[in-house]
C-alpha cells in the first residue's frame, strides 16, 4: 500500500495511507490532507488508485501541482516521487507496515468515548506537550524573538494614508469612524472588509459589507494572510507585508 | 440586541455544571462550564460568571477601579476590562480550589462578550466558544484552549481527526488551575443582522456547524434559537450539559430607539 508523507521543509507533518478511498488535498478542512495556506486551493488535487496504478490529479489549481519539479495535471505516481504544492512537499512511499498500523487505528475508534469529563492538562504534562509540539511544528511557525512589523501598503485607491502599520487586533477597511484603513470618496462602504490578528500573531481577512479578494481569489470566510498578499476591496488595492 | 438563552442538564449528567449570566443593560453576556464534579463544578462556573459581571458593573460605576493584570495591546478599554474580570474570576476560583485541596480538580471555562456600537469584545479561556453567523455562514470566533485544538493548529492532526480524538476533553487553559491565567481577547466587527452564539462544549460536540447554522437561521427569535439548539443537542445524545446564549443584532430598531433615547438624555453641558 502507498503512503503519502506531508512535509514542510524537513519536518514531517502528517502521513496518510492511500487505500480504496481517494485522498484529496487542499485548504478546506474536509480534505484528507489539509494544508492551511493561502497559496493552496480549497480543493487542490487528489491521489487515487486506477487500474492498480496510483494517480495524481490537479483540480485546475491556481498555483499548480508539481511532481519532481514538473507542473502536472494528471500523472501516475511511483514510490520516491516528490509532489510539490505551495511550500509543502508530499513524498510518495511504498510501505507494507502501514496496513497493520491503520488497522490498529480502526480497532481503537469504536472505543472512543463521545464525551468525557473535562479535565485540565496538568502543568508538567502541558509543558512537555508544548515542548513536543513546538519541535514538530517549528518550521511552520514564525521564528520567535524577531520583531515582525505587519503593514498594509496602499497600491491603488483613495485612502487617508499610503501605509498602515498594524497594531490593533481588529482592523477595519472602510469609511466608518472605527476603520484603521480609512476609505475616502463617495459611496464607500462603512466596513468593506475586516482583518483580525489572532493570538499567534497571524492575520486573517474576512468579508464585511463587501467580499474582498486576495491575489484575485474572492474571500468568503476568514483566510490567513501571508506576506506579499494583495488585497482588493471597494476599489482599493492593499499589499500585506510583514517586515523584520 | 435581542437576547435568548437556555441551559440544560442534558441526558446523561446528574447535575448542571454550566452557568450563564445576562446583563443586557451593559450588553454583557457570560457563559461558563464548570469542572471538578459534585458541587465543585457548579460552584466554579457560578463564581466565574458572577465575578465577571460584578467586576464589569463596578468598573462601569467607577472607572477608577484598577485593571487587574497586564494591559493587552491592540484592543480597547472594554476588552481589557473584560480580560481583567476574567483574571479576577480565575483568582477567586483558584482560592476556592486551594481551600478544597488539590484532589478536587475544581475549575471552569469561560466565554464573555460585551457589545459596543461597532464591535463585539470577546474574552475566553478553555473550550467554551463564541460563533458568529453572518451572510449565511457560521464562523468560530474563539480558538479552543484544548489539547486537540493545539494539535490542529500545529498541523499534527486534522479537524476531522480532532473530532474523533480521545483527548477532546483535555484543556490546556482553564480558570482556577493556576494563580494566573492567560486570557485570550478577540474583537469582531458588529454588523446589522449579525447573530452571535456563546455555547458550552455540550452543544458543539453534539451538533455539526451546518446544523447550528440552520437552527440560527430558521428561528424566529433569539430565545427560540437557544431553545432549539438545546433541544437538538439533547436529541443528538445530550451527553453533557448544554448551554446556549443567542444574541441577534438588529440595529434598525436599535438605531431608532437610541435616537429617541438621546432626546431625553440630560445634556452634558452644565447650563
Amino acid at each position: 500500500m502507498s503512503k503519502l508523507v506531508l512535509k514542510f521543509e524537513s519536518s514531517v507533518l502528517k502521513e496518510v495511507a492511500v487505500g480504496q478511498q481517494e485522498v484529496s488535498i487542499g485548504r478546506s478542512p474536509d480534505n484528507g490532507i489539509v494544508i492551511d495556506n493561502p497559496a493552496i486551493s480549497s480543493y487542490h488535487a487528489r491521489v487515487f488508485h486506477e487500474d492498480g496504478r496510483l494517480m495524481l490529479q490537479d483540480f485546475g489549481s491556481l498555483n499548480g501541482t508539481f511532481v519532481n519539479g514538473q507542473r502536472v495535471k494528471m500523472v501516475m505516481l511511483k514510490p520516491g516521487d516528490s509532489v510539490g504544492i505551495g511550500k509543502h512537499t508530499i513524498v510518495v512511499t511504498d510501505s507494507v507496515e502501514v496496513r497493520a498500523h491503520s488497522l490498529d487505528n480502526a480497532a481503537v475508534k469504536p472505543a472512543v468515548p463521545k464525551i468525557n469529563e473535562t479535565v485540565m492538562l496538568d502543568t508538567k504534562d502541558r509543558r512537555e506537550f508544548l515542548r513536543q509540539v513546538a519541535a514538530v511544528g517549528e518550521s511552520a511557525q514564525p521564528a520567535p524573538g524577531r520583531m515582525k512589523v505587519p503593514t498594509l501598503v496602499v497600491l491603488k485607491g483613495s485612502t487617508d494614508r499610503r501605509e498602515y502599520t498594524l497594531t490593533d487586533k481588529l482592523i477595519v477597511v472602510g469609511k466608518s469612524a472605527m476603520a484603521t484603513v480609512k476609505l475616502t470618496g463617495w459611496f464607500k462602504p462603512k466596513a468593506a472588509a475586516q482583518i483580525n490578528r489572532r493570538e499567534d500573531n497571524s492575520y486573517y481577512i474576512g468579508p464585511a459589507d463587501k467580499v474582498p479578494s486576495v491575489n484575485g481569489t474572492p474571500i468568503t470566510h476568514p483566510t490567513k494572510l501571508a506576506s506579499g498578499d494583495v488585497i482588493e476591496v471597494a476599489g482599493v488595492e492593499l499589499e500585506f507585508v510583514v517586515r523584520d | 440586541m435581542e437576547v435568548g438563552a437556555r441551559s440544560d442538564i442534558g441526558r446523561v449528567r446528574e447535575n448542571n455544571e454550566d452557568s450563564f449570566r445576562l446583563a443586557p443593560e451593559m450588553n454583557l453576556f457570560v457563559l461558563s462550564d464548570g469542572m471538578g464534579g459534585l458541587e465543585s463544578g457548579e460552584r466554579a462556573s457560578r463564581m466565574a460568571t458572577e465575578t465577571v459581571l460584578t467586576h464589569c458593573r463596578d468598573a462601569q460605576a467607577d472607572a477608577a477601579i484598577a485593571v487587574f493584570g497586564k494591559q493587552i495591546e491592540g484592543v480597547g478599554e472594554v476588552s481589557n476590562r473584560l480580560a481583567s474580570a476574567v483574571r479576577l474570576a480565575n483568582q477567586e476560583i483558584f482560592q476556592a480550589a486551594q481551600e478544597l485541596g488539590s484532589k478536587g480538580g475544581m475549575g471552569a471555562t469561560i466565554v464573555a462578550v460585551r457589545m459596543l456600537d461597532d464591535r463585539a469584545c470577546i474574552a475566553h479561556v478553555g473550550d467554551s466558544r463564541a460563533y458568529l453567523f453572518r451572510d449565511e455562514r457560521l464562523n468560530q470566533l474563539t480558538e479552543d484552549h484544548s489539547f486537540v485544538a493545539e494539535q490542529v493548529r500545529r498541523g499534527i492532526i486534522t479537524l476531522e481527526q480532532a473530532g474523533r480524538s480521545r483527548m477532546q476533553n483535555v484543556l490546556t487553559r482553564a480558570l482556577g488551575v493556576e494563580q494566573n491565567v492567560d486570557v485570550e481577547v478577540t474583537e469582531e466587527l458588529l454588523r446589522e443582522g449579525d447573530i452571535y452564539l456563546l455555547c458550552s462544549d455540550g452543544l458543539f460536540r453534539e451538533l455539526s456547524e451546518p446544523q447550528i447554522a440552520g437552527i440560527l437561521q430558521e428561528a424566529s427569535s433569539a430565545q427560540q434559537a437557544a431553545d432549539n439548539l438545546v433541544e437538538q443537542a439533547n436529541h443528538a445524545g445530550g451527553g453533557d450539559n448544554i448551554t446556549a446564549i443567542v444574541l441577534r443584532h438588529s440595529p434598525k430598531a436599535a438605531g431608532a430607539m437610541s435616537k429617541i433615547g438621546r432626546w431625553f438624555k440630560p445634556s452634558e453641558d452644565p447650563l
